[in-house]
């Protein structure tokens, strides 16, 4: 040992301490350096006399041993149960880590790369995961300006609200399997694909082995645990799996391209909602002529609803029919005529 | 930094042991900016660390730990060699935090974030295009530039905000305090001189930001906002929904929810703002009724609407 500066000095001590007073930290290690060096798997039996700090009597020593196991097991360590050997010890098992499975595939990245990772983990929060575990694994946090201070802690700029099922549902996305889960009532089975988050949802494509093709899942919606239903590598994942359609895209009706008229004040956020392909035309008074391909009617006339008087379906007639037929039947008996030198003069109060 | 759990020293110490073990003797300090730690707590782990090791703990056996003139060596722990895989969960966290920057920055094709999320996906198994996609609403980027920079410079700005609330635009002179993202869309929150009060504003319902020449006095602590504030002044409206419309009773906060009979479901809602509840009652048709509050809200409205299709 060599001498360090003062208050840097680490000494070893000379005996172990007595099981019960070890610190469960150091036990940890001990277990986890024991079951990745093993070349077979351990008894609990040869655990229990190989690891000091577990307790001699056997009903605390397989407690504290279990919980550790799970621990370990939270922490993504992957402890497996096998056969010590079944030809002279039928039935026996152990423990063991395997290395294949523990060590991390590095990804090789350059510091430049690491830091940008960084900046973007302290800039964005997925609720219930923070990054950090993940970023010490890669080598730990690297800032970008250079210095043992480093910049203060970086107010986060997006939280992203995160979803029970997040985690499982990506790790069969990662290694293509197949899983299941109860939504709005009904089992499916379903090839994950992609996660997707919108609208402030998460939202999961991937192919629907009821309905025979592909389906979009919000998360919140899905109410069972998440189980697995095939081993890994069960599909072949397509290469371009579909952006999300808008609301009035997802349906079965016949196709129909919706001519939409919305006025200067929403003008420029509709476009922007509904992308610069289905700008038709931009008026001199600032308003705006969208073309909008439909296939789900009343999704476009919740959409167009939300403008209030602020917009109004130009054509095709059959769509425009539908929108003067809702609003009539909802204006009820006192038909618009009525009232409409008193709307008028309602309407000049508004503004 | 606040105090670790056991596991998370655990975690801490399993990706700081291959780090340290595959260099010579990198610098305390180096090695605690990279860990997140102080240089007690690092001396905390390493006391311990180096008291283990394997089978029968003999001083061959066990990991050697030496620090020396500010820089630290562990050797003996060839089990330790690697770091412990990333979890999905880590995976995920890194790769949604990555492609929000992305998404939100205008990107940075074959720069350093977009090449090491390629890296990370590619370690995954997954093409990071592919597995992940994360919108957070669309918002112009000029906007957004705009604004942060007011922000960081305590500059006034005067926006031209619409209130979906209240159905009415108008232009407001506002202190930004930040911008930020949550549940999906962008907020600037900040001081309205228009209401002399603090106010939270969804950036793509502003259509202009000027930057003014007047700076203002950043509070030491500005306040948490909320998207959505009830008060118990406002007025409630209670709706009797058609099961097709139960999904109103997930979307929005409720104050009561009964079940009434074939599936039908009372709920009471607060509708501070008239325009919100025109555009509920409106795309809700004849799904809702509603049975306590103003009742001809909808037909007013619907009417309003008519006059645009008509001559």
């Amino acid at each position: 040992m060599s001498s360090g500066p003062p208050g840097l000095s680490v000494g070893r001590r000379a005996v172990p301490l007595a099981s019960g007073t070890m610190h469960r930290l150091e036990r940890l290690i001990n277990l986890v350096a024991a079951l990745l060096h093993a070349e077979r798997p351990l008894t609990t039996e040869e655990l229990r006399n190989r690891l000091p700090g577990y307790a001699d009597d056997h009903g605390s020593f397989r407690r504290a041993f279990e919980r550790d196991k799970e621990a370990l097991r939270d922490l993504g360590i992957p402890v497996v149960v096998e056969p010590v050997d079944e030809a002279t010890q039928p039935g026996v098992v152990g423990y063991r880590i395997p290395k294949e499975s523990y060590y991390l595939k590095d990804p090789g990245l350059e510091p430049d790369e690491l830091a940008a990772l960084h900046l973007a983990a302290s800039a964005v929060r997925l609720d219930g995961a923070s990054g950090v575990e993940a970023l010490w694994k890669l080598g730990g946090e690297v800032a970008e300006q250079g210095g043992a201070a480093g910049p203060g802690p970086t107010a986060a700029v997006a939280a992203l609200p995160g979803a029970a099922h997040l985690a499982p549902i990506f790790a069969a996305i990662s290694v293509r399997r197949r899983i299941g889960f109860v939504y709005r009532d009904r089992a499916r089975v379903v090839d994950p694909w992609r996660l997707s988050f919108r609208s402030g949802h998460w939202y999961l494509a991937g192919h629907d082995h009821d309905a025979g093709e592909e389906r979009m899942f919000r998360l919140d919606r899905v109410s069972s645990e998440v189980e697995p239903a095939s081993g890994e590598g069960a599909f072949e994942r397509p290469h371009h799996v579909g952006a999300q359609p808008p609301p009035w895209q997802m349906g079965a009706g016949e196709a129909l391209t919706a001519r939409l008229l919305v006025d200067a004040g929403q003008a420029a956020w509709a476009a922007g909602h509904v992308g610069p392909d289905a700008v038709e035309a931009w008026r001199p008074d600032g308003s705006v002529v969208l073309a909008v391909r439909v296939t789900n009617r009343d999704a476009l006339r919740s959409f167009v609803l939300g403008f209030l008087d602020h917009a109004e379906v130009l054509g095709p007639p059959e769509l425009r029919d539908d929108m003067v037929q809702w609003l009539e039947d909802l204006a009820g008996p006192e038909g618009p005529g009525v009232d409409r030198v008193a709307l008028g003069a309602d309407d000049q109060c508004r503004s | 930094m606040p105090k670790l759990s056991t596991d998370e020293r655990l975690q801490r110490l399993l990706a700081l042991i291959p780090w340290v073990a595959s260099r010579d003797g990198p610098r305390v300090d180096d090695v605690c900016a990279r860990f997140g730690c102080t240089q007690p707590e690092l001396i905390a782990d390493l006391d311990l660390l180096f008291l283990c090791g394997l089978h029968p703990y003999t001083p061959d056996m066990l990991i050697d730990v030496d620090i020396a003139d500010g820089r630290v060596w562990i050797r003996y722990a060839e089990y330790f060699a690697r770091p412990l895989r990333l979890t999905p969960a880590d995976g995920l966290a890194l790769l949604a935090a990555g492609r929000t920057v992305l998404a939100t920055s205008g990107g940075d094709d074959g720069g350093p974030l977009d090449r090491g999320l390629a890296k990370l996906a590619g370690a995954m198994g997954v093409d990071v295009g592919e597995a992940v996609a994360i919108e957070l609403g669309p918002v112009a980027e000029d906007l957004l530039r705009t604004l942060r920079s007011a922000v960081d410079d305590s500059r006034q700005v005067e926006i031209d905000y619409y209130s979906f609330g209240r159905d009415e635009r108008a232009r407001r002179v506002i202190d930004p305090y930040a911008v930020f993202s949550a549940g999906g869309q962008w907020y600037v929150s900040g001081w309205c001189h228009r209401v002399d009060d603090e106010r939270l504003f969804r950036i793509d319902r502003v259509a202009t930001a000027t930057p003014l020449g007047s700076t203002f006095d950043r509070p030491a602590a500005p306040p948490e906002l909320t998207a959505y504030r009830p008060d118990a002044a406002d007025p409630r409206v209670t709706l009797e929904l058609d099961p097709s419309a139960r999904w109103v009773a997930e979307q929005y906060p409720v104050e009561k929810v009964t079940e009434v009979d074939g599936g039908r479901l009372r709920v009471t809602l607060v509708a501070s703002q008239p325009a919100w509840l025109e555009r509920l009652l409106l795309r809700l048709g004849p799904r809702a009724t509603v049975v306590d509050g103003e009742s001809g809200i909808a037909a007013v409205a619907a009417r309003r609407l008519l006059l645009r299709y008509q001559g």
